[in-house]
C-alpha cells in the first residue's frame, strides 16, 4: 500500500474543528485524495470521457427535420410570423425578381448599402452561407437602397459576391419593410412566412444557424 | 430578440452595450478583489494589467473567430478588423488576455498568480453580462428545443445557451467565492476558476447551433474546454498529492 504523507500544514495546528470552512477543508482532510493514483485514474477517465461526449455531441450538418408552426397571421407585414410583404424588383443586370415567386425556397432579404460599414462586414458571411445552402434551397435577395448599379456592381465584383442584388431606387422596399436601420435582415421561410428579423449586422453562427433550420423544413 | 437598442436617433447593438458594460464591471471587480486580497500594492498592477490583458482578449476572440472560420476569413482578410460584434470567440478572449497578462507579468517581474486569483472571482460576474447580451443580440443560438424555458430566436424556441452560460458562471462565482474564504494556496482559485470553463464549455456547448468546428465537426469549444479542465485538474493533482516520504 503506498504511504501517505500529510503536507506540512495539515499538521497539528490546522485540525478539523468540526467545520468546513472552505474548498481547501474538504481537500485536507480526505486522504484518498493525496494519492497519486487516485489522481491518475481521475485524469484518464476525464479524457476519455470529456473524448466520448465530445464525439458524440459533435455538429452533424444537416439538422433535423420538423415541420414549420402552423399558426401564422395572414396579413403581409415585416413582422415574425407574418407573410412577407411582396415586391417585384430588378436586379443590377436587369432581371426582375418578384419574392412570391420565390416560394418553396428560404429567402434572406438583407437591405443594404454600400456606404454602410457593418453593411459590408457582413457580405463575406452572407456570400459563404449562400455558396453553402444554395443547393438545399436558399437564396439571397439583397436589396440595395438608393444606389446606382455601377457602384452596386464594381463592389460586388470587388468583393466576389454572386448573389442577386436589387435596385431600390425609391426605397420603396426599404419602407414597406420598415429598414430603419442598415442592414435589417428577414429571413423568410418556405411557405413566405418572416420567421426571424435582424435589424443590425448578424454574426455568422446566427446567419447559419437560422438558415439551416428553415432549409431543414418541409415545405 | 434585440440586437438594437434604439434610442431616439441613437442606435447602439445591445450585445455591444452589454460587452461593455461586462468590461467595465470585470474591471472594476478585478481591482476590488485585488484590493482585497493583496492592498494597494496589487491594485496598482492590476490598474496597469487589466488594459494589456483586455487588449490581448480581444486580438485573441478575433484571430481565434478568424483562424476557425477560415473559409471566410481567408478569402477576406479585411474581416479580422472589421467592427463586428459577434466575430468574436471566448476560448480566444480566455487565452489571448490570459498570455498578454502573463507577459506582462514576466516583463516586470511581478508574479502573475495573485493577480490571476483576482481576476478569477472577478470574470464569471462580467461573463454573465456578456451572456444576457449574447441573448439580447441573439447569438450564441441554443438547438431547437420543446422546453417550458426555451427562447424564441431566429424564429425557433431554442435552448437559452446564453442563460446556460450566465448559470454555470453564478455557480463557478459561488464556489470561488466559497473558495476564496478560506487561505486558499496563491493559483487555486485560478485553477478552480479554468476547471469550472471547462466544465461549462464542454457541456452548455453541446447545444449550440453556431459553433466553431473544426473536421469531422467537432467543436473546437469543446476540446478548449476539456484541456482546461484537464489543466485545472493537472495542477491540483500536483499541488494535493503527498510526497512519498
Amino acid at each position: 500500500m503506498e504511504k501517505v504523507a500529510i503536507l506540512s500544514h495539515t499538521d497539528n495546528n490546522r485540525r478539523w474543528t468540526g467545520g468546513l470552512h472552505g474548498a481547501r477543508d474538504i481537500l485536507e482532510y480526505m486522504p484518498i485524495i493525496h494519492l497519486r493514483r487516485t489522481w491518475d485514474a481521475f485524469l484518464i477517465t476525464t479524457v476519455v470521457l470529456g473524448s466520448a461526449f465530445i464525439w458524440m455531441t459533435r455538429a452533424t450538418p444537416g439538422g433535423t427535420v420538423v415541420a414549420p408552426p402552423a399558426a401564422a397571421a395572414t396579413l403581409p407585414a415585416p413582422f415574425t410570423n407574418h407573410p412577407a410583404p411582396d415586391f417585384t424588383l430588378t436586379t443590377i443586370d436587369g432581371t426582375r425578381v418578384r419574392l412570391s415567386d420565390l416560394r418553396g425556397q428560404v429567402v434572406l432579404i438583407n437591405i443594404w448599402a454600400t456606404w454602410c460599414p457593418p453593411c459590408r462586414a457582413e457580405m463575406p458571411v452572407i456570400q459563404a452561407a449562400y455558396e453553402r445552402f444554395h443547393s438545399r434551397g436558399f437564396t439571397v435577395l439583397a436589396v440595395n437602397q438608393q444606389e446606382d448599379a455601377t457602384t452596386i456592381q464594381a463592389y460586388l465584383r470587388e468583393n466576389g459576391l454572386t448573389f442577386p442584388a436589387l435596385l431600390d431606387g425609391a426605397a420603396e422596399v426599404g419602407v414597406a419593410y420598415q429598414a430603419r436601420a442598415l442592414p435589417s435582415s428577414f429571413f423568410v421561410d418556405r411557405r413566405g412566412i418572416i420567421r426571424a428579423i435582424y435589424r443590425g449586422p448578424m454574426s455568422r453562427g446566427v446567419i447559419d444557424g437560422t438558415i439551416e433550420h428553415l432549409v431543414a423544413e418541409t415545405p | 430578440m434585440y440586437p438594437l437598442l434604439e434610442l431616439g436617433p441613437v442606435r447602439l447593438s445591445s450585445g455591444g452595450l452589454l460587452l461593455i458594460i461586462a468590461v467595465l464591471i470585470g474591471t472594476w471587480l478585478f481591482e476590488r478583489h485585488a484590493r482585497q486580497r493583496g492592498g494597494e500594492q496589487l491594485v496598482e498592477l492590476a490598474g496597469r494589467c487589466a488594459s494589456v490583458a483586455l487588449l490581448g482578449a480581444l486580438v485573441g476572440a478575433r484571430l481565434w473567430y478568424g483562424m476557425f472560420s477560415w473559409d471566410v476569413y481567408g478569402r477576406s482578410p479585411g474581416l479580422f478588423l472589421a467592427f463586428r460584434i459577434g466575430d468574436f470567440a471566448w476560448p480566444g478572449a480566455l487565452a489571448g488576455g490570459a498570455l498578454a497578462g502573463y507577459l506582462w507579468c514576466r516583463h516586470f517581474g511581478i508574479s502573475a498568480v495573485e493577480l490571476a486569483d483576482a481576476a478569477a472571482l472577478a470574470l464569471p460576474i462580467a461573463q454573465v453580462v456578456a451572456s444576457i447580451g449574447l441573448l439580447l443580440s441573439g447569438e450564441a443560438l441554443g438547438a431547437p428545443a420543446d422546453l417550458p424555458w426555451a427562447v424564441y430566436l431566429s424564429g425557433v424556441a431554442r435552448h437559452p445557451t446564453q442563460l446556460y452560460f450566465a448559470a454555470a458562471a453564478l455557480v463557478s462565482r459561488a464556489l470561488l467565492a466559497w473558495g476564496a474564504r478560506s487561505a486558499a494556496r496563491p493559483g487555486m482559485l485560478t485553477a478552480f476558476y479554468l476547471g469550472f470553463q471547462g466544465i461549462a464549455m464542454l457541456l452548455i456547448e453541446a447545444l449550440r447551433v453556431d459553433s466553431l468546428v473544426v473536421a469531422g465537426g467537432i467543436r473546437v469549444a469543446q476540446v478548449s474546454g476539456l484541456l482546461l479542465l484537464l489543466a485545472a485538474l493537472w495542477w491540483q493533482r500536483s499541488h494535493v498529492v503527498a510526497a512519498p516520504s
